[in-house]
């Protein structure tokens, strides 16, 4: 057998495979559809619940707390996770709708997608670690300017807080960066 | 316009086992690639409420077969093995059978794991190829230039030859 011949006996090959000829009946497709909708709706109403959870602890911080810092950073923590919430159900949400799978070519479809991620990972700062930090220095401040005496400890603690901010900031760009590359060898293949 | 169900018929009708060995491409997980073909159903049936002639039927059911499962891939990456393109398979020297000639089944498995191992589109691409798509069609489906669809079928052989030289046709 000549070697120009052997793809054309391997696309044979292929197509010759065995298929059970599984088909799923219209009822069979309509419940597992709404199955899907039903998990997409759970998984929005645990960061709903997450999100309102965070917010009952902060409105409560915020009615009780003595000191007037203390208050103020718990309502800007509160402002702070309904801006993430916000955020995640506007542009995270993961699944792209079947007919514009249909109607995206699979390079777009490809593209389009580790874009998604891509700027989601890169606008960290922006949507996840800038509306929570306002509040955690007000968090720390308030006892710091109420104590002197314990400042040391509160600068430390808000430092160590600040440099795991950073760390979070640059995984994600890190991440970013990688998706990036694979992104440029997708244009590369165009 | 036939509706949505009777559609769906039609598509699996011609394309059904074509969508099986195209799950099968990117699993071997039994389990996994049973869901994946679910999956793909799925968003098939839902797709085809919005089917108006556009395109063509294949060029349909390939991009949203195509799409769903590399949204797995994509999902999947992290510890999954790292995927080559066609590019790395050409230059990279080929594994020399030392039983001889390959039986039909070892010759499939071997061409399934070849097809796993690479990157989303060059596996799209390889698939498209096995299953006879024309290259114009592979180009809409894929949304690669002409030329470049030439180029990469042309790679797709060579690495083919190489691989399966030994491989009797029975």
């Amino acid at each position: 057998m000549s070697n120009e011949r052997v793809p054309d006996h391997l696309q044979r090959l292929w197509q010759d495979q065995p298929a059970r000829g599984r088909v799923m009946s219209i009822d069979e497709l309509r419940y597992r559809s709404r199955r899907l909708t039903r998990i997409v709706s759970r998984r929005n109403l645990r960061e709903y619940v997450a999100g309102a959870m965070v917010v009952v602890a902060c409105g409560y911080l915020a009615w009780t707390a003595p000191l007037p810092l203390v208050r103020a950073g718990a309502v800007l923590s509160i402002a702070g996770v309904i801006f993430i919430v916000y955020y995640l159900h506007r542009h995270g949400a993961a699944r792209t709708m079947p007919e514009e799978m249909a109607l995206t070519t699979c390079l777009q479809f490809h593209r389009g997608e580790l874009e998604r991620q891509r700027d989601l990972l890169r606008g960290v700062w922006k949507w996840y670690l800038a509306p929570l930090l306002p509040g955690l220095i007000l968090f720390y401040l308030g006892p710091i300017l109420a104590h002197p005496e314990r400042a040391p400890r509160g600068l430390w603690l808000l430092a160590l807080s600040l440099a795991f901010f950073v760390l979070i900031g640059e995984l994600n760009r890190y991440a970013a960066k990688r998706l990036q590359a694979r992104i440029d060898a997708l244009e590369r293949d165009e | 316009m036939a509706n949505q169900d009777e559609l769906y018929a039609e598509a699996i009708a011609a394309y059904g086992a074509a969508l099986e060995r195209l799950a099968r491409a990117y699993d071997t997980d039994a389990d996994r690639v049973r869901d994946l073909l679910q999956d793909i159903h799925v968003a098939l049936w839902q797709s085809l409420s919005r089917f108006e002639g556009r395109c063509s039927m294949r060029t349909w059911v390939y991009r949203v077969a195509h799409n769903v499962a590399t949204s797995q891939v994509i999902r999947r990456r992290a510890g999954a093995p790292t995927l080559v393109g066609l590019e790395e398979l050409d230059a990279a020297p080929a594994a020399i059978d030392t039983e001889g000639a390959l039986d039909t089944h070892r010759a499939l498995e071997r061409l399934q794991a070849l097809v796993r191992r690479l990157k989303p589109l060059d596996r799209q691409l390889m698939l498209l190829y096995l299953e006879g798509v024309d290259a114009a069609s592979i180009g809409e489906v894929t949304g690669l230039s002409a030329g470049n669809v030439a180029t990469k079928i042309h790679r797709i052989k060579a690495v083919l030859a190489r691989r399966f030289h030994d491989t009797e046709a029975r």
